[in-house]
């Protein structure tokens, strides 16, 4: 296939042969295609609102390559904006975060309050003659903001559907990890930030359904003392499913039949907090999500991953067709105490993000993989995602009558099948509606 | 005047030597230099300004980049050797350079000293970083190695790192 050439995406990908053409991973031409169709289109992570506790708290972020910040304003809602000033384009905020109801650009001096509105600019009455439409040219929204139990998503496109519509059955599954205690979760201060010369494609396909690579990949960090799987050894890695949850989204869980295996998969430094917390969640969520299933790994499409018992959640955003910049974040019960705050913290900085003993040789991985896409070669040769293809499981409810979405066992590459598909279908679908733009 | 200068030049002797350890992939001699009590923490640095400036680094018991201790950089040093942590097979060739070593202070047996570093690495086929930063050590006398490294505070100048990750000791 010629790069750049197909004006359509559903043929690079091939379900009835799990098949994917992997000029996906290389092509520049459906990179860019990829910030419009489906950055500027899909609902995407942003942050906590932990992050946010008290009014004027703002931290930057980023949607596809484009930069916006995330407000609490004065009234305390929160907002999204672009990080970008009306009249040449400057980013007008350039902290991390912090607490400010303005944002002044450094190029001129437009100062924008923290809801968007522009509220003065320099020589507005000597230089423009107060002809300047002050109100259509504040800070560019973005068209929907919303939060499920906490977690802020926005969207670019005025058209895309509600939040709860987008979650979906995800959004019930991800109550596992958000919704196991009263109150919720807390993200603990600080963000892992990192590039990796690899396409966002990988690592979004690795933690939503790749409980394969697990031995091979992580064998050093598993010998060496960096427990990170459960530890049950019966039928290690091969008894759970992996859940897709619809709109590209889905996980991997391990089963337990009872309460003793649920204990038996707990992290072993989280047992006695397992042991603690399970009458709560188990009331809360009910047999199938507060018992049955022990989530691992997953991703929201497009670009959110997460790893449920190590209390870890990250953005993988785009930076060109060859690069990533990994954004992960620590996230606790926030009625968990001190003790466990930390145990859970050392767990997940020692294993997961910049330097991470499970994390570090998962990078490696997608950078080979991203490499080898890219030769006119390589590329002829399609990405084999046909694991467990005639296994599915016909009829979900028959495990538990609460099961949602499709299922498949532990070891199955339904949710990669089901990742791409949902790809292809968004990059040959309309284009995102931009409220306001004019280009 | 003396005493100083003689402590000044067993430390920035006992940096040398550290680098070189990690340098020559010495990891066990490298883990050799650090106390059975050690702390070792890396904070994040971001980006702040206005009244934020003064607050960069992330506080204990926020993320950081590292919170270690012995026994778990004793194991980031076996997983070295497993041949198979894939981010350093084959491994990364680096050299640590260590400067601008000041003895800050000494009291209760320990002494205080800050330094900076840069370190380069090259890695597979064209890979090259650069990481530069601080380091705030507490070092104790050692009969054996000279120093112990107690506690180690690492301050990357980096926000958010270009580097694929910190598979290297610092």
């Amino acid at each position: 296939m010629e790069q750049g050439a197909h004006p359509h995406f559903d043929h690079l990908i091939d379900l009835t042969k799990g098949e994917i053409n992997r000029s996906i991973f290389s092509d520049p031409a459906i990179y860019q295609q990829e910030l419009k169709q489906i950055f500027a289109r899909c609902w995407l992570f942003l942050g906590h609102e932990t992050q946010l506790p008290e009014e004027n708290d703002f931290f930057t972020a980023y949607m596809g390559e484009d930069p916006v910040i995330v407000t609490r304003h004065s009234g305390g809602q929160i907002g999204a904006f672009l990080n970008m000033c009306r009249h040449r384009g400057n980013r007008v905020c350039r902290a991390d975060s912090g607490n400010q109801r303005m944002f002044t650009c450094p190029f001129h001096g437009w100062t924008f309050a923290n809801n968007g509105n522009l509220k003065t600019v320099p020589g507005y009455k000597q230089v423009y003659h107060e002809k300047l439409d002050m109100e259509s040219h504040g800070l560019v929204p973005v068209a929907q903001i919303d939060s499920y139990k906490g977690m802020i998503f926005a969207t670019f496109d005025a058209s895309a559907p509600s939040l709860e519509d987008y979650l979906g059955d995800m959004a019930w599954y991800l109550d596992m990890a958000v919704d196991r205690r009263e109150g919720g979760i807390v993200f603990l201060p600080g963000t892992h930030k990192w590039r990796i010369k690899c396409n966002w494609k990988f690592p979004v396909d690795n933690f939503i359904g790749d409980s394969y690579h697990g031995p091979v990949s992580h064998g050093s960090a598993w010998e060496s003392g960096f427990e990170g799987m459960p530890r049950r050894k019966k039928g290690y890695g091969y008894e759970g499913f992996q859940i897709n949850a619809g709109n590209g989204h889905g996980f991997g869980a391990r089963w337990a039949e009872n309460e003793e295996q649920v204990y038996e998969m707990a992290l072993p430094e989280f047992l006695a907090y397992e042991q603690d917390r399970f009458p709560e969640t188990h009331a809360r969520l009910g047999d199938l999500r507060g018992m049955h299933l022990s989530p691992m790994h997953a991703s929201i499409f497009p670009n959110f991953s997460m790893l449920w018992q190590s209390g870890n959640m990250r953005v993988w955003h785009p930076r060109g067709v060859n690069e990533t910049e990994g954004w992960s974040w620590c996230f606790v019960d926030k009625k968990a105490d001190q003790d466990h705050r930390d145990m859970v913290r050392i767990h997940d900085l020692q294993r997961h993000g910049t330097s991470g003993t499970w994390e570090q040789d998962d990078v490696d991985n997608w950078v080979q993989s991203t490499l080898s896409s890219r030769g006119y070669v390589g590329r002829q040769f399609t990405q084999n995602l046909s694991m467990g293809m005639d296994h599915e499981i016909e009829d979900p409810t028959s495990i538990h009558p609460d099961m949602r979405g499709r299922v498949a066992g532990f070891q199955n590459e339904i949710n990669q099948r089901q990742l791409y598909a949902r790809w292809a279908h968004l990059m040959d679908g309309d284009a995102p509606v931009v409220q306001g733009a004019t280009a | 005047m003396s005493r100083n200068i003689d402590i000044w030049f067993s430390i920035t002797q006992f940096y040398s030597r550290e680098a070189r350890y990690l340098d020559d992939l010495e990891f066990d001699k490298w883990i050799g230099l650090m106390a059975p009590d050690l702390r070792y923490w890396m904070p994040i640095v971001s980006n702040r300004i206005g009244r934020g400036i003064g607050s960069e680094l992330t506080e204990r018991g926020h993320l950081a980049h590292f919170e270690d201790d012995f026994e778990s950089m004793r194991n980031r040093v076996k997983r070295l050797a497993t041949g198979r942590a894939w981010a350093e097979t084959p491994p990364g060739r680096t050299n640590h350079m260590v400067s601008n070593v000041e003895v800050d202070g000494q009291e209760d047996g320990l002494t205080h000293v800050t330094s900076k570093f840069l370190i380069y690495r090259s890695h597979m086929e064209t890979d090259q970083e650069v990481f530069s930063g601080t380091r705030k050590d507490v070092l104790r006398a050692d009969e054996d190695t000279d120093w112990k490294i107690v506690d180690r505070t690492i301050i990357l100048d980096h926000a958010v790192l270009t580097q694929k990750s910190l598979g290297i000791f610092f």
